[in-house]
C-alpha cells in the first residue's frame, strides 16, 4: 500500500569523501507509526535523519517523503516535517513565548491558530509558567520539550527527531513521550534516533543500525522473538569462576551482571551455557538490548584472546580495603550558580561508584573536584590521603582520569599516546616500557599497533584512553561517561574491564546517564540539579523506596518525587 | 518572498542583539576607538622634527639660516655641537631626524656672491618622513637669503587641502576603511554562530527561503552598520573638524548603501566557513587587509605595480573612499562620483546573489 506509506527509501546511502556512512538502506515507514532507529554513535543514524527532512542530500539511492522525493523537490519536504536535530535547537537568547512565536512565523503558522496551539502545547510540556523566561536558563529537560512544541507548532504529519531524550533527566524524558505520545494520537508519523533500548521497545517498529548497514527491521515483539533461545540468566550471587567459566566459552557473546544476584548470558546460537556446580542456567525472555548484542554479534569470531587475557585479575596493587575518597559538603558556586551543592560520598578501594543523573546534574563538575582541577567552594574532600584543595599537585598524581571525549593525541599511534601520557604522570624513563605494556595489555589493546588514533574504532579509542588513565597505576580512576556513544557490546566489555581494574583494588568513580548501566556499580550517588540526592547500593535504594522489584528509572524517579515532595 | 517569515526573523535576529550588550557594544565602540586611534596615530605631517646643527662659520649670515630654519616650524633644535662628528653621532643613535652643516666661510662667500655649500642630511630610515624633511629643507635653503636666483619663479599650488593638513586626506579614507573592517566581521559571526550552536538546523527544516534568509539578516546588520557609519561620521566630522565641502546628504546616502555591500560580503563569508573562528579569520582577510593596504587610504593605488591594481579594483573600499574623499575634499557631485556608485551598487548586487546562491539549505 504505497499511499499509506510517509517514507519510501530506496538503497539509500551516504558518503562523506571517501567515507561511507550510510549503505542500501531501503524501508518504509507507515503513516501513523512510531519507527525507531537504534544503534551506537558512528552507526549513521543522525545522517539518516538528516537525509530523510532533506536537509542532507543522499548519494545514493532514492527517498520519497510524504510523496515528495527529497532529492529533486527538497524544499517542499523541509516545509512540511518537524525536524528536531541533536542538542538544543532554539535561540538561547529569546524567550519560550518568542522562540515559538519565532517557529511559528517561519513555518507558516496562521495568525488565529498561533495562541491555542501554543497554549496547548506549553501546557502539555508543563511550561506555561515559563513563558517570559529565556530558552537558555531553562533546565536542559525543558529545553528539550520546547523544541518539541517549537517542532509541533505547525503540526507536521511527519515528525523526525535526534536523540529527542539524550542526557534528559527521566522525568522530562516522561514528560517528553507524553507529549509524543498524544502527537502521535492526533495521526502523526513519528520516527526517532535513540540509545534508549527501552523507547525502542516501545515503538511500533524498530531499525537496528551498526556501521552504516541495518542490522534488523521489524516490530520489537518479533526482533526479539529472533533472538528468543539466545539468552539465558543464572542465579548467582558472585560466584566464584563462573565469571571465568563464562568467559572461556567461545559461544558465549556477552555476560552483564544485573541487578543484585543476577547474571544475564547472550549466547552465538540457541544453547545454554555451561555453568559451574549447583548453578543452572535459565532461559530468559530477550530484551531489546539483548536483541542488539545478539543481532550485532551475528555469527561472527569472538572477541580477539587478547580482551579475554586482559579480564583476569592480578594481586592488588593497593592495600585493600581503605578509604580512597572522603568528601564532606563539596559545594562549587559559578557565580549565582550552584553546580555542586553540598555533597558528600566516600569510595573504598575495589569499589565502583557510579554517579547518575542527566546532563547539568553537576556530575563534571564534582569529578574536577575531586581530581583536584577546581578548588570547591565550601567543604573539603580528601582523595588518595590528600585535601584536594590544598594538595592538588599529589592528588593528581594518585588518580587516573579518563575525559567524557576521549583526550589522546589523533595523530600519535597507541604506543606514542601510552607513552607520553606514562611520561606526563612521571613514570620512570626505564619503567616506560614495562608500564605501557602492562596499560595495553590490562586494556586489551596491541601495544605495538602501527595505526594512528584517528584509525582507530571508537571502542577501541575507548579502551586506549582507559589505558593511558592507568598506565601510571592510580589508586583511584575518575571515568567522566566513559561509555556515551559506545554500542551495548562495547559497553559490556568496558564495564567488564573495570570491574577487573576494581578487583585489583583501585576506587573507581564512574559517571552516566545511561541508567541501566548502574547495575554494574557496587554503589550509586544519584543526582540532581547539584544535589546527591541518593546515595547507596541499588538494593538498599529500591528498599528505601520500599519498593520490590524496580528499574533504576524507577529508583530514580522515587527520589526526585521525595526530593519535589520535601521542596514543597 | 514571504514578507511575514522575513520580517519574523529580523525581528528575531534583532531580539537576539539587544540581548547581547557585550558584541553591540564591541560593535558600536570599535569603530570609533579605530577612528581616533588612526587619526592621532597616523600623521602624515611632519612637524618639530629634532635637528642638530654644526656652525663653523658663526657668522650673522650662518645664524640667519639657522633661524630661518628654526622657525620654519618644521624643524626644532636638538643640539648645536661643534664638530661634525657629535652630529653623526647623534644621526646614528636616531636622536635626531636632521642634521645641518654650516662650513667655515659661508657668509663670506656669500657677500662675495660665491657658491656656499651647505649641507643638510636627513635620516632615510624612515623614507617618506626623510622625503618630506628634505622638501622643507630644500625650500629653506633655495628661498635664502631671499633674493631671485633665477629668472623662472615657479608658484605651486595645493588644491583641495591647501595647508596639506593630513587629518582632512585620512579622515574620509577612515569612512571607506572602518566600514570595511567592522560590519562584515559582526554579520559573519551572526551566522556561523547558528551554525555552530546547531540553531540552524531548524532553520534549514523549515519553508523560510534562501532569498528570506539572506535579507532577513542582511537588514538588522544593515542597521547596526548604519548606525556606526553615524557614529563614524559625527567623529570625523564635528570632533575632528574635517569640513565636508560637498553634499553630506549624498555621502550618507552612498554611505548606506556601502554597509549593505560590506554586510553582504560579511553573509558570503559566513555561507562558505562553518565555525565562527574561521569566519572571523577569512572576514579579516577578505576586509581589513585590503581596505587598509589595497584601497589607497595610505598607499595611492595609482603608484601600485598594474597587477596590484587590478586586485585593489576588486574590492568595493577604493570606490567608495573615491566618493568619500570626493565628496568631503573636492566637494564633487553625483556628476562626477556615479562611476563609483554605480560599481559599489553592481558589487552588492553580485556578492547577495552569490550569497543566497551559496547558502543551501543543506548540512553538506
Amino acid at each position: 500500500m504505497a499511499s499509506s506509506a510517509v517514507i519510501e527509501a530506496q538503497g539509500l546511502g551516504r558518503r562523506f569523501g571517501a567515507r561511507t556512512v550510510l549503505e542500501g538502506l531501503s524501508f518504509e515507514v507507515h503513516a501513523g507509526e512510531v519507527f525507531g532507529i537504534v544503534g551506537p554513535d558512528g552507526a549513521g543514524k543522525t545522517t539518516l535523519l538528516q537525509m530523510l527532512a532533506a536537509i542532507l542530500r543522499p548519494s545514493a539511492g532514492t527517498c520519497q517523503v510524504l510523496g515528495v522525493d527529497v532529492r529533486h523537490r527538497p524544499s517542499l519536504v523541509q516545509a512540511r516535517v518537524g525536524f528536531m536535530s541533536q542538542g538544543f535547537s532554539l535561540y538561547d537568547r529569546l524567550t519560550v513565548a518568542e522562540n515559538l512565536a519565532f517557529a511559528a512565523a517561519i513555518r507558516d503558522v496562521p495568525q488565529p491558530a498561533l495562541a491555542p496551539r501554543k497554549a496547548e502545547l506549553l501546557a502539555m510540556a508543563g511550561l506555561e509558567r515559563f513563558q517570559k523566561r529565556r530558552e537558555g536558563a531553562l533546565s536542559g529537560g525543558m529545553r528539550k520539550k520546547l523544541a518539541l512544541c517549537a517542532n509541533l507548532i505547525h503540526e507536521p504529519p511527519l515528525l523526525i527527531l535526534d536523540e529527542p531524550s539524550l542526557g534528559v533527566d527521566p522525568l522530562s524524558r516522561r514528560e517528553l513521550w507524553r507529549i509524543l505520545d498524544r502527537a502521535r494520537a492526533g495521526g502523526r508519523t513519528i520516527v526517532f534516533a535513540t540509545s534508549y533500548m527501552d523507547e525502542a521497545d516501545a515503538s511500533d517498529r524498530v531499525m537496528l543500525l551498526s556501521g552504516g548497514r541495518p542490522l534488523a527491521l521489524g516490530p520489537p515483539g518479533e526482533l526479539r522473538a529472533r533472538a528468543q533461545g539466545r539468552v539465558y540468566q543464572i542465579k548467582a550471587s558472585k560466584a566464584a569462576g563462573l565469571e571465568d567459566a563464562l568467559q572461556a566459552q567461545p559461544k558465549v557473546i556477552s555476560f552483564q551482571r544485573r541487578a543484585g544476584d543476577e547474571l544475564r548470558v547472550q549466547m552465538r546460537d540457541a544453547a545454554p551455557p555451561e555453568t559451574v556446580e549447583g548453578l543452572t542456567a535459565e532461559p530468559a525472555e530477550p530484551s531489546m538490548e539483548d536483541v542488539f548484542t545478539v543481532a550485532s554479534a551475528g555469527p561472527g569470531p569472538p572477541p580477539p584472546e587478547s580482551m579475554r587475557a586482559a579480564l583476569g585479575t592480578e594481586a592488588p596493587a593497593h592495600r585493600a580495603d581503605r578509604s580512597v575518597i572522603d568528601a564532606a559538603g563539596v559545594t562549587r558556586r559559578f557565580g549565582d550558580f550552584t553546580a555542586v551543592d553540598a555533597v558528600t560520598l566516600s569510595v573504598r578501594s575495589g569499589e565502583i561508584l557510579g554517579l547518575l543523573g542527566p546532563n547539568g546534574a553537576g556530575k563534571t563538575t564534582l569529578i574536577r573536584i575531586l581530581c583536584g582541577l577546581l578548588a570547591p567552594t565550601h567543604g573539603r574532600a580528601q582523595v588518595a590521603g590528600f585535601d584536594v584543595a590544598r594538595e592538588s599537585a599529589e592528588v593528581r598524581a594518585r588518580i587516573g582520569y579518563m575525559s567524557q571525549r576521549f583526550s589522546l593525541y589523533p595523530d600519535l599511534t597507541t604506543r606514542e599516546n601510552l607513552r607520553f601520557f606514562a611520561r606526563a604522570y612521571g613514570v620512570a624513563r626505564d619503567a616506560l616500557d614495562t608500564r605501557t605494556r602492562w596499560a595495553a595489555q590490562r586494556t586489551g589493546l596491541d601495544a605495538d599497533d602501527q595505526k594512528t588514533v584517528a584509525a582507530l574504532s571508537g571502542a577501541m579509542r575507548q579502551r586506549l584512553a582507559l589505558a593511558c588513565a592507568i598506565v601510571h597505576r592510580p589508586e583511584v580512576l575518575f571515568l567522566d561517561e566513559p561509555t556515551s556513544g559506545v554500542d551495548p557490546l562495547s559497553r559490556y566489555r568496558f564495564w567488564r574491564l573495570i570491574a577487573s581494574l576494581a578487583a585489583d583494588g583501585i576506587g573507581v568513580v564512574v559517571t552516566t546517564h545511561y541508567l541501566e548501566e548502574a547495575t554494574f556499580c557496587d554503589r550509586l550517588g544519584l543526582m540532581m540539579d547539584g544535589r546527591m540526592i541518593a546515595h547507596g547500593a541499588l538494593s538498599d535504594l529500591t528498599q528505601t523506596l520500599g519498593l520490590q522489584r524496580a528499574s533504576v528509572e524507577d529508583v530514580f524517579l522515587g527520589f526526585i518525587a521525595r526530593e519535589r515532595a520535601r521542596a514543597a | 518572498m514571504n514578507l511575514r517569515r522575513l520580517l519574523a526573523f529580523s525581528r528575531k535576529e534583532v531580539l537576539e542583539i539587544s540581548r547581547d550588550p557585550f558584541t553591540i557594544g564591541v560593535a558600536l565602540f570599535m569603530p570609533v576607538l579605530m577612528l581616533f586611534l588612526f587619526v592621532y596615530g597616523i600623521s602624515l605631517d611632519v612637524e618639530n622634527a629634532p635637528l642638530v646643527v654644526v656652525d663653523q662659520d658663526k657668522s650673522p649670515a650662518s645664524r640667519e639660516l639657522q633661524a630661518r630654519f628654526l622657525n620654519s616650524g618644521y624643524f626644532k633644535l636638538k643640539a648645536a655641537p661643534d664638530d661634525a662628528r657629535s652630529a653623526e653621532h647623534a644621526l646614528m643613535r636616531g636622536e635626531t631626524r636632521a642634521a645641518l652643516f654650516i662650513p667655515k666661510d659661508f657668509g663670506r662667500r656669500l657677500a662675495e656672491g660665491q657658491s656656499a655649500p651647505v649641507q643638510l642630511i636627513v635620516d632615510g630610515t624612515y623614507a617618506s618622513s626623510a622625503a618630506i624633511l628634505s622638501a622643507y629643507g630644500r625650500a629653506i635653503l633655495y628661498a635664502f637669503p631671499g633674493e631671485l636666483r633665477s629668472s623662472v619663479r615657479p608658484e605651486v599650488r595645493v588644491w583641495y587641502n591647501p595647508q596639506l593638513r593630513s587629518r582632512n586626506f585620512i579622515v574620509p579614507g577612515l569612512f571607506a576603511v572602518i566600514l570595511m573592517a567592522f560590519p562584515p566581521l559582526l554579520t559573519a559571526l551572526a551566522v556561523s554562530r547558528e551554525k555552530e550552536l546547531g540553531t540552524i538546523a531548524q532553520i534549514y527544516a523549515s519553508p523560510l527561503t534562501k532569498g528570506e534568509f539572506i535579507t532577513g539578516k542582511l537588514l538588522p546588520y544593515a542597521g547596526i552598520a548604519f548606525v556606526e557609519l553615524l557614529i563614524v561620521f559625527a567623529g570625523g566630522l564635528l570632533w575632528f573638524q574635517v569640513p565636508v565641502r560637498g553634499s553630506f546628504a549624498l555621502l550618507v546616502a552612498v554611505g548606506l548603501l556601502y554597509v549593505v555591500c560590506t554586510v553582504s560580503i560579511g553573509l558570503l563569508v559566513s555561507t562558505l566557513v562553518r565555525t565562527q573562528l574561521a569566519a572571523m579569520l577569512v572576514a579579516l582577510i577578505l576586509t581589513m587587509m585590503p581596505a587598509f593596504l589595497f584601497s589607497g587610504f595610505v598607499y595611492p593605488i595609482f603608484t601600485m605595480p598594474k597587477a596590484f591594481q587590478v586586485y585593489s579594483a576588486a574590492f568595493p573600499t577604493p570606490y567608495f573612499l573615491d566618493v568619500s574623499r570626493g565628496i568631503v575634499l573636492r566637494g564633487s557631485g553625483l556628476a562626477e562620483l556615479w562611476p563609483s556608485i554605480l560599481v559599489i551598487a553592481g558589487y552588492t548586487i553580485v556578492v547577495c546573489v552569490l550569497a543566497a546562491w551559496r547558502f543551501n539549505k543543506r548540512i553538506a
